[in-house]
């Protein structure tokens, strides 16, 4: 039995697969068997090797690929029988190259495009528009061509044009590649904003220092299957499962496992909470 | 869509093993006989011997019936609309208003789609036995200039990764709630857009990096280049031509020089 | 051994540089041409029972002759355009294709790109060329495939919506290419 991180289902669930399997069209069984329940206002990261199946676990979530058997439950419907542009309106997804998403000349006509192919009133188009811009913080570049922007920006764009599609879960695939530190700290600040009113993030990355100080609940794949479904300190403290999907901890926790023996526990997950444990067994000892 | 189709199946038989430049010949030189030939049953045994070729070639029947699909329909299709446009000769089979369907029309029909039968499977034998690398080899061998060639291989190397580009971007903006399958003509086309332009910037980013990689590699540096693999006809490759010209030269003397109806 | 030109130091008496076109143009053309026929395949719909086929490959040909000339219009157009019906399966077709819509992309890229481009060139390069494709098939189909007039009819309506859709289509991508990425344009 996979440890859940949530024993009491406190919320609703917005998503759940049943022995989800899924095989592509030359015979790889890319998913075998996932049962998975996605809530609420959870802030999931799947995180697992190239290979593992993440990204064909979120095409599966948002319909783009229908489950081979088994099945994918969106707001109690499945899947199967549901329009991807039906599904978006619920699930939003942010594709890894935001270039295969970008094809306006202004960065305010790409972010209307989705809110505009789901058929919206033009009243709402426009205020779900600007609550994108403003989540993303792109108001400055409103008028520019998405294409000629920086990488972080085209980012933000593609995801702002999700997000203006105002869907109650965002799956954000490898969301900070490609950016600098300050770019990916300032849009894991802007996921964070979104959580906190109430959108459910899915992040699909092997960035395991973006797991470590944002995701609350992690799901580790290996081989199309999950091997672990837990808190975020509860995949820190195992190691042993991220090195069989091919995943590296973040420096610090590595450090903090091989000073176990000096009193440090397996759960620190920061450079802050290192310190402070170093500190007290010094000063314990 | 499942990716792209390359018809080339590994194998080892006589036709994967001949000369490629060979086979382009034989591909020329048996459409020229299709032309050539005029009577149903010649052109039936021609197109058995296409047949024959594919299957010592391993060509195997799901690989086949994608194409072969396309070939059937558009043979049936001249079956059907060639006795309606051509009302020559007698004996009249039925008329209906000013559409008359005679007997010899019929068969010039069925004759033309037996042709049409031969000019597209003709081109199997070289598709499902030559790897894409012999095909452009062959074709700088024959005379097509090396950058033209480099050209073509580029084609066809990058294929496969827009077709794979293609399906992501479509992806992609399915997940916005673009729907390509929806509406008339019109509507779909303008949808396309959403596409196309995503497709084209990306592919011409990548021939931006690409010249940059050629230049890297001292293409165009000397004009004697020299090929690791090299093409050299063997015997065998020369008696497979001389068979060839002779399935060729053969009809097209008793035709045009002997006068022979064939 | 002379270090003059680009030879570099033990390049031998023979190694002159090779008269081949740039770099950039074997890259730029290999990838137009691969785009076109990716294009054609992946937005083939085919109709029945006419089967005929409708796709966008016509945009990419407009798309390359507006944007980088008749050349590319021609070579990337024709070319392009024949691999995507060997790959179809239609390789029937491959030879006549290979004219069809090289003269299109030719002939759009001569007339389209008059006068810098102007709309009506533009307008005017799109209609000769499609005319050029149309009658190409149009002839090829009757008097060389000697399919008989009636198929070779049936062709035609569906071939005037490619060239309307693709010409409107390839027109905007060209447009639209050239001002926002100046110099992904340039060869």
């Amino acid at each position: 039995m996979i440890p859940s991180a949530h024993g009491i289902p406190r919320e609703e669930k917005i998503i759940s697969t049943r022995n989800l399997k899924f095989t592509y069209e030359g015979g790889v069984q890319a998913l075998q068997g996932l049962n998975l329940d996605i809530r609420s206002g959870d802030y999931v990261a799947i995180v697992g090797g190239n290979g593992s199946g993440k990204t064909t676990l979120a095409k599966a979530l948002n319909g783009l690929l229908k489950p081979t058997s088994g099945t994918v439950m969106v707001n109690g419907m499945p899947t199967s029988e549901l329009k991807v542009a039906e599904i978006a309106k619920v699930v939003g997804y942010a594709f890894q190259n935001p270039d295969h998403q970008l094809f306006c000349s202004s960065v305010e006509d790409e972010v209307r495009f989705g809110p505009l192919n789901l058929g919206y009133p033009e009243q709402e188009v426009r205020q779900k528009v600007e609550r994108a811009i403003e989540a993303m913080n792109l108001g400055q570049l409103r008028a520019l061509a998405p294409l000629s922007l920086r990488l972080g920006e085209r980012r933000r764009v593609s995801i702002a044009s999700v997000i203006a599609m105002d869907p109650q879960v965002l799956i954000l695939d490898e969301p900070t590649t490609g950016l600098d530190a300050g770019e990916s700290l300032e849009l894991m600040n802007s996921l964070k904003r979104l959580n906190a009113e109430g959108k459910t993030i899915i992040l699909i990355t092997h960035d395991m220092k973006v797991v470590a100080e944002h995701a609350r609940r992690v799901i580790v794949m290996a081989n199309g299957r999950m091997i672990l479904d837990s808190d975020s300190r509860g995949v820190f403290s195992d190691l042993a499962i991220l090195g069989e999907s091919n995943l590296e901890p973040p420096p610090v926790v590595r450090l903090a496992h091989r000073l176990a023996k000096h009193g440090i526990p397996h759960d620190v997950m920061s450079v802050e909470e290192l310190v402070f444990q170093l500190l007290r067994s010094r000063g314990g000892g | 869509m499942g990716g792209f189709i390359d018809l080339y199946t590994e194998a080892d038989t006589f036709l994967h093993r001949m000369d490629p430049r060979v086979k382009i010949v034989a591909v020329l030189l048996l459409s020229l006989l299709a032309f050539i030939l005029s009577h149903l049953y010649l052109l039936l045994a021609l197109l058995t011997f296409i047949f024959l070729l594919l299957f010592l070639a391993r060509a195997t029947i799901s690989r086949t019936a994608f194409a072969l699909k396309f070939v059937l329909r558009f043979m049936v299709l001249i079956i059907i609309l060639w006795p309606i446009f051509d009302p020559t000769g007698t004996p009249v089979l039925a008329s209906l208003g000013p559409i008359k369907i005679t007997e010899p029309a019929v068969w010039r029909g069925v004759t033309s789609a037996a042709r049409v039968g031969c000019l597209a499977t003709v081109w199997y034998i070289l598709m499902f036995t030559t790897s894409q690398r012999d095909l452009v080899r062959a074709l700088v061998k024959m005379g097509v200039r090396f950058d033209f060639g480099l050209t073509l291989a580029i084609s066809l190397r990058f294929l496969p990764t827009f077709g794979a580009l293609i399906d992501s971007i479509k992806d992609a903006q399915r997940a916005r709630g673009l729907e390509l399958s929806k509406g008339g003509l019109l509507k779909r086309s303008k949808n396309y857009v959403a596409v196309l332009v995503p497709t084209i910037v990306s592919a011409l980013r990548t021939a931006d990096t690409l010249s940059l990689a050629l230049q890297s590699r001292a293409y165009g540096a000397r004009a004697d280049r020299t090929y690791l693999r090299d093409l050299n006809m063997r015997p065998s490759d020369y008696v497979a031509l001389a068979v060839l010209a002779a399935i060729l030269v053969l009809p097209a003397f008793a035709k045009f020089v002997m006068q022979v109806d064939i | 051994m002379s270090a003059q030109g680009s030879n570099w130091g033990n390049s031998g008496a023979a190694g002159k540089p090779a008269n081949y076109v740039s770099p950039k143009i074997v890259a730029v053309y290999g990838v137009l041409t691969a785009l076109t026929a990716a294009i054609t395949y992946a937005s083939y719909t085919p109709f029945s029972p006419t089967k005929g086929y409708f796709n966008l490959g016509d945009s990419m040909v407009f798309f390359s002759a507006l944007a980088f000339g008749w050349r590319a219009g021609a070579i990337c157009g024709g070319i392009g355009s024949a691999a995507a019906d060997i790959l179809l399966g239609s390789g029937i077709y491959a030879p006549i294709t290979l004219v069809a819509k090289g003269a299109e992309g030719l002939v759009a890229g001569v007339i389209g790109r008059m006068k810098g481009g102007k709309a009506w060139a533009v307008a005017l390069g799109i209609g000769a060329g499609g005319a050029c494709m149309i009658t190409t098939y149009f002839l090829g189909e009757w008097l060389l495939l000697d399919v008989g007039l009636g198929k070779a009819i049936a062709e035609i309506p569906i071939n005037i919506a490619q060239v309307v859709l693709g010409g409107t289509i390839g027109a905007l991508l060209s447009y639209y290419v050239k001002k926002s990425y100046p110099s992904l344009t340039k060869t």
